[in-house]
């Protein structure tokens, strides 16, 4: 594929989204180095990084439209590796069971892959219709589509990383002319639902205490166990407080997740290091690195050259938008802590091999846009 | 596909979704904001004081020694268990309690009372769990280290009592602070803690202040396990002052031996330089051993020990020389008598009384020992005449009783540097409560009074001064131990805020002795009476000393009804005194429980403590013949 490259294909390669991605991922490198700079985080994430770049230059010179043409064949695999998580094959890391180990592969997450082929599965299906509002049959066929996968990935169970599914299906919805009505009943009803459904659990036992703690150290944090479940919550507001306008000042401030104060530092609290180093400054580059990668793929997506290209484009910006939020929400200490990695940022081989390869598709989709 | 080529709004809806993300990316930005900028310090602050601990360097507590340089007391380093709370934050102390006892040898009671101790502390606090520990334990704390982190050995300087049971009242003996002493608000400002050692009784307790070091800390960075992974800063800690005291080891050894010795073991001697005031030595029996005090509080036998020093009905804790109360007896014929020439009650010259073989009060006749006639003043001291004194007790009235006891200080403290002093009981503390419960105050009471019995209780210390102040001519020192306290250097730098100043050293702050008016005749003949009681063939006539001359008193005093006077009811033995006689270099008081007279019992106790000095300093040039001279 990368032989048959042509000098156009080089001229309207969307190099900025490239660059954006590799220098947050980049960035992301210092702050791993940052969290747990005597272990070998930040090394195993330049190796990914190396491997991802492959993966993402393959996918964004390969022609998109074939490989949605092939996503039963990719929907499948995924499920397949999914269900492998769930026999013997699975490993448990941290308490869950959410790896696989493949010989000569090694040890993945397969729930951070699947996110593709079900973004292709459902671009697939919804980018062959045509004009007119989304009819309910063809919302129950995406739903069903929507929850192998994610079927699969609450038995692990995994609720946080089923959770950023649920973004691919919204803007599926969305972008295929979901009523106007039918998206604010649906937001109405969440309003209703939601705190509802949460009392209902608390008053049943239904949800756990330290689900319900976790909760509590949101709203009010002054309420909790600080050594307990509002742990996490209050020592990364403490950390993110902490670094101020510029961050870390001096040889001698030693940072919270070198004194372990930080839990799970290089991973889902990565953002917190980042404020505790760079500051106020650095993190609002960040988020502005964000935005401008976020903007660029938005910019993608109105100039695709057919329907299902749009719709992979936008599921993966709504996909890491949520993400984002989930992520540096939780580190802000005003979402509960769910195991969400932050997308370019977060240590972990599976999460950022699918993060280029989903940037791949967008710039391959991009690259296509002259395409009749 | 362009997408407004589509009825379906498209583009719209992709605005929609793009504005709803900046809008998300917005809300953290303004969240950054409060955090990073708004509550930074504050969350700077709380970083800090998570991670910063000051974990206490002990100082060495000062040394003390007699006044020949001879070590009294020391600190030497031991291995303590230590537990810290941190660890012990998030699992039921509950379930330590039986591997503690087990693993340490500790008391089940005394591990429970320590958790529930230290889990009202601070966190990041430390308390000694186990102290004095051996290989044993220290390996079992090592090889447990996983199990129990809160756990560790450290290495401390613990007191250490050399001597034992020897001078232990004097000395007293250094503990943990109790709840109770910390309930006082001046401890708390002086910055004590739960764990802090402080001195308990003794020399220990009323000096602590100098004693007492200046702890160091060292400023740590901990992680979130509590685990030291920097210093930020270490301050040195200052030792305490050693104190040099006036004992004489070679005397007090003597005292006590003396007592160990007597026929009931109890008991105390007290010699004192009647020139200063400085005590020699002063020996309290039974005594006890404050090493248990120290080493034993935390092991289940040293609290039985503990347990039984208390309850013994000996007292061993209990401190004769200062806090026992007793009759004196004939002893206090000589401050009364000194009154009595005072007052102008009699004169040198005229001083005779009648002995009569006793006193007919009312019907009730109260007998003298022996019948001496109408004996002049020293006649009557030196064979302890009781019916002289009786008249001249009702010749001075209970008001000139109580007038001598003002002049001699026996209403009041004698000043010593030891914490706990009684105050001896007189007529004087008496008088308003005969007279609201009998109405007056009878010449019975004024009798027995004069005789050292019934409303008269002195504790042995006060005796020595009143008699040691008519040797000295009228000058009434106030004993103490404190000879000097010893220089300790500066730490660190002026200007620090951590700066420990030096601490001088000085010396005991004499008050001005308290002068008592007496004339020259007056003093020679109470000290004549004296003088005859050893070597006029008085009531202590056996332990006369040739070149020696010790002038003293005996007494005899009851204890229980005559006829009941036997057994554990013996009268107490008394035997005050100073020597040579006109020109003193010590005085000594001996004082023997329950078992009789005062010349057969005390006396030779103290003859004792002379012999010792004499074997150390020689016999003084002047002898006897200046005596004989008078």
């Amino acid at each position: 594929m990368v032989a048959i490259l042509e000098k156009r294909d080089l001229r309207d390669l969307d190099w900025q989204t490239a660059v954006l991605a590799i220098m947050i991922a980049a960035f992301g490198i210092w702050q791993i180095h940052n969290a747990a700079p005597d272990q070998n985080f930040w090394t195993k994430q330049i190796y990914g990084i190396g491997i991802a770049l492959v993966a993402f230059v393959v996918v964004a010179f390969t022609d998109y439209r074939r490989l949605i043409d092939s996503a039963p064949v990719f929907y499948a695999i995924g499920l397949i590796l999914l269900f492998l998580v769930l026999t013997p094959l699975g490993v448990t890391v941290n308490g869950q069971k959410a790896w696989v180990r493949l010989p000569l592969v090694g040890q993945f997450q397969p729930s951070e892959f699947v996110k593709i082929p079900t973004v292709l599965m459902l671009a697939k299906y919804y980018g062959s219709r045509k004009s007119g509002a989304l009819s309910f049959k063809e919302m129950l066929i995406g739903g069903a589509i929507f929850a192998g996968p994610v079927g699969l990935i609450l038995l692990e169970p995994d609720a946080g990383q089923a959770i950023t599914y649920f973004p691919i299906l919204a803007a599926m919805f969305f972008l295929s002319g979901i009523k106007v009505r039918y998206v604010v009943l649906a937001v109405v009803a969440a309003a209703i639902f939601i705190p509802g459904a949460w009392m209902v659990g608390v008053k049943t036992g239904k949800i756990k205490t330290y689900q319900q703690e976790r909760i509590n150290a949101i709203i009010d944090p002054d309420s909790v166990d600080p050594r307990g479940y509002g742990y996490h919550t209050i020592q990364s507001t403490i950390t993110v407080g902490k670094g101020g306008l510029s961050g870390i000042k001096g040889e001698t401030d030693i940072s919270q997740s070198v004194l372990k104060f930080l839990p799970e530092p290089h991973s889902d609290f990565i953002f917190a290091v980042t404020a505790e180093n760079t500051g106020f400054i650095g993190c609002v580059s960040l988020l502005l690195a964000y935005a401008l990668l976020l903007s660029r793929m938005i910019a993608g997506a109105r100039q695709a050259s057919d329907r299902a290209g749009m719709l992979v484009i936008m599921s993966v910006v709504c996909a890491m938008a949520f993400q984002i939020f989930m992520n540096v929400g939780m580190a802000l200490g005003v979402l509960p802590v769910i195991g969400v990695p932050l997308p370019l940022m977060s240590a972990g081989l599976s999460a950022i091999l699918s993060t280029f390869v989903a940037i791949g598709f967008v710039v391959s989709v991009r690259l296509r846009r002259f395409v009749n | 596909m362009k997408l407004n080529d589509h009825v379906q709004n498209l583009g719209a809806r992709v605005f929609t979704i793009q504005v709803l993300a900046f809008v998300l990316l917005t809300l953290l930005g303004s969240r950054l904001y409060y955090l990073q900028i708004v509550k930074g310090d504050y969350y700077s602050e709380r970083a800090e004081n998570q991670r910063i601990r000051l974990i206490p360097i002990p100082a060495p507590r000062g040394a003390i020694f007699d006044r020949n340089g001879k070590l009294l007391v020391d600190s030497r380093p031991t291995y303590n268990v230590v537990l810290s709370n941190e660890p012990l934050k998030n699992i039921n102390v509950n379930e330590r309690v039986d591997d503690y006892s087990r693993g340490l040898g500790l008391e089940r009671q005394f591990v429970v009372e320590r958790l529930n101790l230290i889990k009202k502390q601070n966190e990041f606090e430390a308390m000694v769990l186990k102290e004095n520990v051996g290989i044993q334990d220290i390996t079992w704390v090592e090889s447990h280290s996983l199990e129990f982190p809160e756990l560790r050995v450290e290495l401390q300087p613990q007191r250490h009592y050399p001597l034992g049971t020897s001078l232990a009242h004097v000395l007293g003996y250094v503990g943990e602070i109790s709840p109770k002493q910390l309930e006082d608000p001046a401890m708390r400002e002086k910055g004590f803690r739960p764990g802090d050692v402080i001195g308990k009784g003794g020399l220990e307790q009323y000096y602590d202040e100098f004693l007492r070091g200046r702890p160091g800390y060292r400023k740590v960075i901990v992680d979130s396990r509590g685990r030291v992974q920097a210093e930020v800063e270490k301050v040195d800690p200052q030792s305490g002052q050693d104190l040099v005291t006036t004992i004489d080891y070679d005397l007090q050894l003597a005292a006590e031996n003396e007592l160990a010795n007597s026929s009931t073991k109890r008991g105390t001697i007290i010699a004192m330089d009647p020139n200063t005031g400085g005590i020699l030595a002063m020996a309290s029996a039974p005594s006890f051993d404050p090493n248990i005090f120290v080493q034993g509080s935390s092991t289940p036998e040293g609290r039985r020990q503990i347990a039984a020093y208390w309850q013994d009905e000996k007292r061993p804790l209990y401190n004769r020389a200062i806090q026992g109360r007793y009759p004196p007896g004939s002893t206090w014929k000589i401050p009364e008598s000194m009154g009595a020439l005072i007052q102008g009650v009699i004169t040198p010259s005229h001083s005779n009384m009648a002995c009569g073989g006793g006193i007919t009060i009312g019907s009730k006749f109260t007998r003298c020992m022996g019948s001496h006639g109408s004996p002049p003043l020293s006649y009557a001291i030196t064979k302890s005449c009781d019916g002289y004194y009786y008249r001249l007790g009702l010749k001075m009235g209970v008001e000139g009783l109580i007038n001598m006891i003002e002049t001699f200080g026996y209403d009041k403290r004698s000043g010593i540097d030891l914490p706990n002093e009684k105050v001896p009981q007189t007529p004087k503390t008496w008088m308003p409560y005969i007279l609201k419960h009998e109405g007056k105050w009878s010449d019975i009471r004024t009798v027995y009074a004069s005789i050292g019995q019934d409303t008269v209780v002195v504790t042995p210390i006060s005796m020595l001064r009143a008699v040691a102040s008519i040797g000295m001519h009228g000058k009434m020192y106030t004993p103490h131990f404190l000879q000097e306290f010893r220089a300790i250097g500066p730490v660190g730098d002026e200007g620090d805020s951590t700066y420990m100043p030096a601490r001088p050293n000085f010396g005991f702050q004499h008050p001005e002795p308290k002068i008592i008016p007496m004339t020259d005749d007056q003093y020679d003949v109470m000290v004549k009476g004296m003088w005859g009681v050893v070597n006029g063939g008085g009531t202590a006539g056996s332990i006369r000393i040739a070149g020696f001359d010790i002038a003293g008193k005996t007494g005899t005093a009851q204890v229980a009804e005559l006829g009941k006077d036997s057994g554990k009811n013996k009268d107490h033995a008394w035997f005050v005194s100073f020597a040579p006689a006109f020109k003193p270099e010590i005085a000594v008081i001996a004082l023997i429980e329950n078992s009789g007279f005062g010349g057969a019992n005390a006396a030779p106790a103290a003859r004792a403590v002379y012999s010792a000095y004499i074997a150390k300093k020689g016999l003084p040039k002047t002898d006897g013949q200046e005596v004989a001279s008078r």
